[in-house]
């Protein structure tokens, strides 16, 4: 018997082999606003890890500045918004699978992501930086050597220290998300987290006593809203959604909500 | 919008790939080895005359058995800092791997030494063997033969299940594919590639599972 087993793994094998050969075409035709309206509903991807701008809150809910301006979207389309938790590392294929019509989910807009989707003018301002306890004595990416650095998994600090890692001796070690990279700093198993501006306050608050700090700042951000490309009509609509809630106070009031700070001033595209 | 289909991108990874998946047969080979030691090990205890081995036995295989694997990994690796102990991811990995494979394969010789028939035991004793090799003749070796193939699939199963040690930052096989896919969003190909691999790595283990069955059994003769 063990012996009949072996034919039909070859052929298993082999189909995938030839799946992999002829290209397919996917049928995902473009979507509209009126597509979104006709529905009744909104699905957006968020990020539900990352504190400040995407929790899971106490009902359950995604909570946080991006749920928040998802929310506004739901509200000026008229539509109920379904969330659905995406990571950094998975948020561009459920996009281009068509499992969410937009991506809002800490985004930073940069020219090599532009390659796959289309982004909204920004409407968020945030750094790539890296958090460390006071005591750790890293001021720029050269003291990072030798240091346990830990990254969610294709986000921007992932992207910056990877094509320096291997040369600097720098251990890059990659989380699924962020939280389980925040709570590896948290457990001492890493020196270094590669996240956000504002999160060494989160930390401070559940792990008292050792003073985490930014330590350096690798790049600043804004986050784009991120669709599907060509889809013209939808980026149009957005565009003019976050030019509406920059000005009118709704996007200042989301801001101070959860980072308690201002809404600073954004270039646009 | 039309997806194109582009495999270049995963060939020029594929040095990175084959790295992830020699971890992953790396920790799996291990894991088979001292999971198999831990199960031979609990199911000792099992049919142990002390009572307290065979509740602690018992504990064990209920508790690793009743919870999920992921939350497994990430208690060895998060949850043990807490009491002192730090593992590097892979260490945490192969200790979460042995541990949940160790209480699978603790019911499954369980199972093998109790199909021993009584009677055979008896024949044992009365040749004059010792314990010793009254375990290794008459209990051990026809008790492997009979849970050879369950075994088997317990252990291709837990080299599957290290696909989720990826979470630790262990950077074994779908750890490594992820990585490609952040960088390149080629989820399609690259995946399709990680399947292909696993596929293979089942394959090579089958493989080698049944050359060791047929070292040991040759001369038993049949299946």
């Amino acid at each position: 018997m063990r012996a009949r087993r072996w034919p039909v793994a070859l052929v298993a094998l082999s189909l995938l082999l030839a799946l992999a050969a002829p290209p397919l075409a996917s049928s995902a035709a473009a979507q509209t606003v009126d597509d979104i309206i006709k529905r009744g509903k909104v699905i957006v991807g968020v990020n539900t890890t990352t504190p400040i701008f995407g929790l899971i809150g106490a009902d359950g809910q995604p909570e946080g500045y991006d749920p928040d301006v998802a929310r506004l979207v739901g509200k000026y389309l008229g539509v109920q918004v379904e969330f659905v938790p995406v990571t950094g590392a998975n948020r561009l294929p459920y996009l281009l699978t068509n499992r969410v019509d937009m991506v809002i989910a800490l985004f930073g807009i940069t020219p090599e992501r532009a390659l796959q989707i289309w982004f909204s003018i920004p409407y968020a301002t945030e750094a790539a930086v890296l958090v460390a306890p006071a005591k750790q004595a890293v001021k720029s990416i050269d003291d990072l050597t030798g240091l346990r650095v830990g990254v969610p998994r294709g986000a921007m600090q992932d992207l910056i220290l990877t094509p320096q890692a291997a040369a600097k001796k720098i251990n890059l070690m990659r989380f699924d998300d962020e939280a389980t990279a925040l709570q590896a700093l948290i457990s001492g198993q890493i020196d270094v987290v590669g996240t956000g501006l504002l999160v060494n306050r989160t930390l401070n608050r559940n792990d008292p006593g050792k003073n985490y700090e930014v330590k350096i700042v690798l790049r600043p951000l804004h986050f784009g809203i991120g669709i599907r490309r060509g889809q013209t009509d939808l980026l149009q609509w957005l565009n003019t959604f976050v030019y509406t809630i920059k000005n009118n106070g709704e996007l200042e009031a989301v801001s101070r909500k959860w980072r308690q700070l201002p809404l600073e001033a954004m270039p646009v595209f | 919008m039309d997806y194109v289909f582009q495999f270049g991108v995963v060939w020029r990874e594929l040095d990175a790939l084959l790295l992830g998946a020699w971890l992953t047969v790396r920790l799996s080979a291990l894991a088979m080895a001292l999971g198999l030691v831990v199960g031979v090990a609990g199911a000792l205890a099992t049919v142990s005359r002390w009572r307290a081995a065979r509740a602690v036995a018992r504990i064990y295989v209920e508790a690793i058995r009743n919870t999920p694997f992921l939350v497994q990994v990430l208690f060895v690796y998060l949850g043990l800092p807490s009491i002192g102990l730090r593992l590097r991811p892979d260490q945490a990995a192969l200790l979460a791997m042995v541990i949940n494979l160790g209480a699978y394969a603790t019911e499954i010789v369980r199972a093998g030494v109790k199909a021993v028939p009584a009677g055979q035991l008896e024949a044992g004793t009365a040749l004059g063997l010792s314990q010793w090799q009254l375990f290794r003749h008459v209990v051990w070796l026809p008790a492997l033969r009979a849970i050879f193939p369950a075994l088997g699939s317990q252990f291709i199963l837990i080299m599957l299940a290290s696909s989720v040690v990826s979470v630790i930052s262990a950077e074994e096989l779908t750890a490594v594919a992820d990585t490609i896919v952040a960088r390149n969003f080629r989820s399609f190909e690259v995946y399709l590639v990680v399947t292909g691999l696993y596929l293979a790595m089942c394959l090579a283990f089958q493989a080698a599972f049944a050359a060791i069955h047929r070292a040991l059994f040759a001369r038993w003769g049949g299946a």
